[in-house]
């Protein structure tokens, strides 16, 4: 690993760290180790999906929330790297999406078309159980390193210790309280994004941006914020000024 | 594994109401003591349509169900007190399970020595609603203390989609019968109901209603009125939907 990459990575455990001593939001958190992922595997995006403790799985957060790549997530819950990551417990790597159309004849095309040409897919892994997987997704075709996938694995763990949140974990329940608090505050920021598309006149990504920007600026929890703005307990306008003084 | 067992419970459920009419939730609630290792199960359906209130306030009191009069006094018990599991759930925004009622019940003192004395020695909360909008808890009990095994929970997941649908079919009056809506992973849906409540200049609750009716009467499917409001090929305003 090069120094710059050592020092990246100082600074991503020390951010990390501190969400989960402050006042600690899963989606926050999530979210920024999407980013830092981007930032220190040198990709061009990363997501986190979760088990909807169902069967199924859910999209949970995302280095961005442009089109393409919520797409992709959402596809991934069904086919791809990320089912049979999750299905397996290891991870899972595509060089390049184009060769793998066989592998997953519905999900390799489309992502393909969404614009990406490489994926790999880390387990978020608690004892025995695979609750979510880190996903990694770059524009080329692209072979991951072993130190990168290390890397990538110790980001996973991560994710999922954020999840636990410092708790003991005394009780098996609380992994399962978690997971389903996680997805319910994932549908509030999804309405709240409605929200302010509506009356800012902005695309989904934009939105979200919004949210999460100010959120950060005002050492709000993103959770919180995305209710009052879905309850109409926040101030819309001032959010849509503050953005504008602060530019784009 | 979840699609099989999704189906299975919803074809119990339909053998149910053939059985004799009633609400989806009472189906479920009895559907509970039935299928999970629990003595009885209540539900509060919220009588008005919340937007999240503040914690401080209660939910007003609602629909009652309850298979046994131990969860008709917990609900109830709940609500007089202003606090417990069901309360908490709205808060953290997820189920609330507490295996052993007398050993991890003292965040409660309000609740939990009054729970004990009806009997209850496990509780298990689950919260109805679809983000912001707040329909209602399905409660659990058990009077023996022990937690809901793996595939009891996920179960208990699947009921309380289904008694969340119930509702909100009984509320609108419009059976769609596939929760697919619920579940899907695009979710425009919620993004629509965001969109539309400002256009409408009403709640997150009285939007989704609204859509629920658009796609009801143009026969279409949720997800894809959702997506034309997302693309802004549709609009709605008091009066009518503009399209474009």
């Amino acid at each position: 690993m090069s120094t710059g990459r050592d020092q990246r990575l100082a600074d991503t455990f020390v951010s990390l760290a501190d969400t989960l001593v402050a006042d600690f939001d899963v989606l926050d958190f999530l979210g920024l180790l999407t980013e830092r992922a981007v930032e220190l595997l040198e990709v061009d995006a990363a997501g986190v999906i979760l088990s909807d403790q169902r069967g199924g799985w859910r999209p949970a957060a995302g280095s961005s929330e442009h089109a393409e790549l919520v797409e992709v997530l959402a596809a991934q819950t069904q086919q791809g790297p990320c089912l049979d990551c999750v299905r397996s417990g290891e991870a899972v790597t595509s060089a390049d999406l184009l060769a793998d159309t066989d592998r997953w004849p519905l999900f390799a095309p489309a992502a393909v078309n969404a614009g990406f040409r490489a994926a790999c897919a880390l387990p978020m892994r608690l004892r025995e159980e695979i609750i979510g997987a880190l996903t990694l997704l770059h524009v080329e075709p692209m072979t991951i390193d072993d130190s990168s996938v290390t890397l990538g694995r110790a980001l996973a763990d991560i994710a999922t210790i954020g999840i636990l949140q410092q708790r003991a974990v005394r009780r098996e329940e609380i992994v399962f309280e978690q997971l389903q608090a996680a997805l319910h505050h994932r549908t509030v920021v999804e309405q709240a994004k409605g929200v302010l598309a509506e009356v800012g006149d902005l695309d989904m990504n934009d939105a979200y941006t919004l949210l999460r920007d100010y959120a950060r600026a005002h050492q709000r929890r993103l959770s919180d914020l995305a209710r009052d703005v879905a309850t109409g307990a926040a101030d819309i306008a001032e959010m849509i000024t503050w953005k504008a003084k602060a530019g784009a | 594994m979840g699609r099989n067992r999704r189906d299975r419970l919803r074809e119990l459920l339909i053998a149910d109401r053939a059985r004799g009419a009633a609400s989806t939730v009472a189906l479920v609630c009895a559907r509970c003591v039935v299928d999970l290792s629990v003595t009885g199960a209540g539900a509060t359906v919220l009588s008005k349509l919340g937007d999240g209130e503040a914690r401080a306030t209660p939910p007003d009191r609602g629909l009652v169900h309850a298979t046994d009069e131990v969860s008709a006094g917990l609900e109830d018990l709940q609500l007089t007190v202003g606090e417990g599991p069901c309360l908490d759930t709205f808060e953290s925004g997820g189920p609330v399970l507490v295996a052993d009622l007398a050993l991890d019940g003292g965040r409660w003192p309000a609740f939990t020595p009054g729970a004990l004395a009806l009997g209850a020695a496990a509780v298990f909360s689950f919260p109805l609603q679809i983000g912001v909008v707040r329909l209602g808890s399905l409660d659990l009990y058990r009077d023996v203390p022990g937690p809901l095994t793996r595939v009891e929970l996920t179960d208990a997941l699947i009921l309380t989609d289904m008694a969340t649908q119930g509702i909100v079919d009984e509320v609108d009056g419009h059976d769609m019968a596939d929760l697919s809506w619920l579940l899907d992973p695009h979710v425009e849906v919620h993004q629509a109901a965001g969109m539309v409540q400002v256009q409408l200049g009403v709640s997150t609750d009285a939007a989704l209603m609204r859509l629920r009716g658009h796609a009801f009467t143009h026969d279409l499917p949720l997800a894809e009125v959702a997506r034309q409001v997302v693309a802004r090929t549709l609009r709605f305003t008091r009066e009518e939907e503009e399209r474009r």
